[in-house]
């Protein structure tokens, strides 16, 4: 008996900590990605060699990508590319996307880097800085039109590196909105247009911020029926929300929203960092955590948003929000809110405290390894895929083949065709819908909310933590202004490491 | 436990050993090899391999994200002083609560002083209560609560999370539309703020109660090994019930709960499961969810600072290995076996 327990009790404890010390760790929540992550992950792909052809290696699951169902067209783009050729070979590399940063880090460090990577947000990107190609000189070489890019897309991509990346896919952001409900409570639709003032209890006033706000809250109803400025309104049974930051919840993207862009690093060499976030920003979570907790809530608060019947965290989606900010490429994950007979709509996004409104810009596109072998393979690969023959087989689509990736074309040619997918797939919206969401890309965050700091991926998840602790904690266990305090302090030192 | 080493050494054959087999004998060995040495190679390649690279990893300056843009280079014992003077980590007991986190160390173990006494002596109450003689339906009962082990525990935690929700979780709906409590005055469960962090451990304790079966069945297994002569001997001297309990009982199943008890301070340090899922290993409130081994895993999966992973995960298992050797040397104080003699 004794001897077979320490027998057993020195296998397991040894199993036990070879697995803690060299076995694979459960995933992982991820980060927040310009795309948002696929439910389904697609088994990795390595399609196999089969010439001497130069091998270009495209590495898919950064950003999206990875659901089976996009499979067809990448590997139909990779089909028609390879058939136009007879030097260059692309080989697609579909990772999960809960072990793509972690894999491609691993073949990075190795020196197996793939030669092209993408789709990926600028998050996404952020956690590889200074690991993408400058495309200058492949550009002039090739002579690639840029022109028909809007100029800011293509600052969009220069950093102190040159050009490292080139517009491919843009999601401008808008207030997605239920008729519905604004109908239901005898509120005015948000305004179409940027410029266009709003009507409540019968005066114009500004579509900002405050206004948004007010009109959030009457429609942020309790179990009873009634809103949060009635008197007897119960916050803890609330049946419908006013507003959702729809997957926007992170310090720098309530920030941007309402009071917009900011550099937040200061400094210009290792050691000399330091966090410069303005005093605007900590007032602009301050506003989201009194929406989600004050006495007249128009939010819902992280257990709220997480139960069931708020939609685990899609929460516009479940048809429990009046209203939500978000980017365009959320109009991935509206279908189970189109089935059960929900209709939404797009309105402009509110002025900020200047008077300007603030949005937020999120981009996609495949970018070029630094240490590739074949750079010039490599660009004309990446030269297909972002352009004309790829835009339309990737984000399009073909009679016999649906499209891979759900974005707004930064090559203005194929924006109405897209347009036009949505339109069929979401009937009920209009043309001018679809105009409000575009001329959101007048008003993109710069920088961007995801812009690189110093350790991206700790003081990005740092950052995540502060709005994390905001949405689940209630006023009587949070000192706000300590916990402010507390994520700077712990920013600067994150950013000395 | 050295003694056991001892034995299991001189049980080896020596080349003098095998050099005296009988060619069947040697020829038989030589294809028991044969047969093991795809273990032995994946052993080698696939854990031994790793294990000691992350060693390796823990002299030098590892981040993978760097990649091409830096060469690691050779640090010594940085990474350890680092570690050392790491208040998020809290190996070092006088940084506790500087800059107000707790440190994943002390969490680990304030989490431990209140699951441990439960992940113990609950399965052991139940199995007592299993192995009743006047208990009608045993088998019944014993399935019952053997089968929540069977469903998924990340599958148990979202359950639990929703059960548990301090806004919609039904819990507190019974608590306060059942029971009348104020809704001022529910618990937040899992959402508590820094302040009332021993509401997350009942939590996390709450839900691990539902894996009990698997060590319920072991003490269960325990306690109908003892010998019912004891049990009458015993009766005889006019020992009451928990006179017997602790004379008779604890002694004879004792070994048993060695066992438990080792696995379950191993699984301590290791736990990640329930705080991630739960509270998305932010260790949201104010660092009181940050547990040792989610602090090895944020740092070298999420922050990719591959060097300062591996040396959290080494400091881990010099930290298991210390304890689980005062375990096994405290077992000759508390832990009885049957029939063997003590020296």
């Amino acid at each position: 008996m004794k001897k077979l327990l320490y027998v057993l009790s020195l296998l397991i404890i040894g199993s036990m900590v070879l697995a803690a010390c060299g076995g694979t760790a459960p995933t992982e929540a991820p980060a927040p990605e310009t795309e948002a992550p696929v439910e389904t992950e697609a088994p990795a792909e390595t399609a196999a060699p089969s010439s001497d052809k130069i091998q270009i290696r495209w590495f898919v699951g950064l950003g999206t990508g990875t659901d089976p169902a996009q499979l067809p067209a990448q590997e139909k783009a990779v089909a028609d590319f390879n058939a136009s050729q007879d030097e260059i070979e692309l080989v697609l590399e579909v990772v999960p996307y809960d072990s793509a940063r972690d894999t491609l880090a691993t073949q990075i460090a190795s020196g197996a880097g793939p030669d092209i990577i993408g789709p990926v947000g600028v998050g996404g990107s952020n956690a590889f800085y200074g690991q993408y190609l400058d495309l200058t000189p492949y550009i002039e070489s090739t002579g690639f039109d840029t022109s028909v890019y809007e100029p800011a897309l293509i600052e969009f991509y220069q950093t102190e590196e040159g050009q490292v990346g080139l517009p491919f896919l843009v999601f401008p952001a808008a207030v997605y909105y239920v008729p519905a409900m604004f109908d239901e409570a005898g509120l005015e639709y948000p305004p179409a247009n940027y410029g266009d003032k709003y009507t409540l209890d019968g005066e114009e006033v500004d579509w900002n911020w405050d206004t948004l706000i007010q009109v959030a809250k009457l429609l942020t109803v309790d179990v009873n029926g009634l809103n949060a400025t009635e008197d007897g309104f119960d916050a803890t049974q609330m049946v419908q929300v006013g507003y959702a930051n729809q997957w926007q919840t992170h310090v720098a993207y309530q920030a941007s929203y309402v009071n917009g862009g900011a550099d937040i690093v200061e400094g210009d060499a290792p050691g000399s960092y330091t966090s410069a976030m303005p005093d605007a920003w900590k007032e602009a979570n301050k506003m989201v955590y009194d929406g989600m907790w004050g006495e007249q809530p128009f939010m819902a608060t992280g257990p709220l948003a997480g139960a069931p019947e708020f939609g685990n965290g899609n929460l516009f989606n479940s048809g429990k929000a009046a209203m939500a900010i978000t980017p365009l490429w959320y109009t991935c994950c509206l279908d189970a809110f189109r089935d059960a007979g929900f209709e939404f709509n797009a309105g402009t996004l509110p002025l900020g405290a200047d008077g300007q409104p603030h949005g937020r810009v999120d981009a996609d596109t495949i970018r070029i390894w630094k240490g590739t072998k074949n750079p010039e393979a490599a660009f004309k690969a990446l030269s297909y895929l972002i352009g004309p023959e790829g835009t339309q087989t990737l984000v399009i689509g073909t009679d016999d083949v649906p499209a891979a990736y759900s974005g707004l074309p930064a090559d203005p040619a194929y924006q109405q065709p897209y347009i036009d997918g949505l339109l069929e797939r979401y009937p009920f919206t209009t043309a001018e819908t679809w105009d409000t969401f575009k001329a959101g890309l007048a008003y993109p965050d710069s920088p961007s909310a995801e812009q690189w700091q110093p350790n991206w991926n700790e003081s990005w998840a740092r950052q995540q933590t502060f709005f994390d602790l905001l949405q689940n904690t209630p006023p009587d266990q949070l000192d706000f202004d300590a916990e402010w305090q507390k994520l700077v302090d712990d920013l600067n030192a994150i950013y000395a490491k | 436990m050295f003694e056991q080493f001892s034995n299991f050494r001189n049980s080896l054959p020596s080349l003098k050993s095998f050099r005296n087999m009988s060619p069947l004998a040697r020829r038989e060995l030589k294809q028991g090899l044969w047969f093991l040495s795809p273990w032995i190679f994946g052993f080698l390649v696939f854990v031994l391999l790793p294990i000691l690279a992350s060693l390796f990893f823990t002299f030098i300056n590892l981040k993978i994200t760097d990649g091409i843009a830096s060469t690691p280079k050779w640090v010594g014992l940085d990474n350890y002083q680092y570690l050392w003077n790491d208040n998020q980590a809290g190996v070092n007991p006088s940084t506790w609560f500087k800059g107000g986190t707790p440190g994943a160390l002390w969490v680990t173990l304030a989490f431990g002083l209140i699951a441990l006494p439960v992940g113990i002596f609950l399965p052991l109450g139940v199995a007592v209560l299993m192995n009743h003689k006047h208990l009608k339906g045993a088998m019944f009962f014993r399935s019952l609560f053997y089968m929540p082990y069977i469903v998924p525990f990340v599958a148990a935690v979202f359950l639990w999370g929703g059960m548990l929700n301090s806004q919609t979780g039904w819990i507190n709906r019974f608590l306060v539309e059942i029971l009348g409590m104020s809704k001022n005055n529910v618990p937040l469960w899992a959402n508590s703020g820094a302040e009332e962090w021993g509401w997350i451990y009942a939590t996390y304790v709450l839900m691990g109660i539902w894996g009990i079966g698997n060590a319920m069945l072991i003490m269960l297994a325990g306690l109908q090994g003892v010998p019912t002569e004891l049990y009458d001997a015993a009766k005889v001297d006019g020992a009451n019930g928990w006179q017997t309990f602790w004379k008779v009982t604890f002694p004879m199943i004792s070994p048993v709960i060695f066992y438990n008890l080792t696995l379950s301070i191993v699984g301590l340090f290791q736990y990640f499961l329930v705080p991630i899922v739960v509270n998305q290993g932010t260790g949201r409130p104010g660092g009181f969810t940050m547990f040792y081994n989610l602090y090895v895993y944020r740092n070298f999966f999420l922050f990719q600072n591959m060097s300062y992973g591996a040396t959290l995960a080494w400091v881990l298992f010099m930290l298991i290995l210390a304890v689980t050797i005062l375990l096994f040397w405290s077992a000759k104080y508390w832990v009885y076996y049957a029939g063997e003699s003590h020296s």
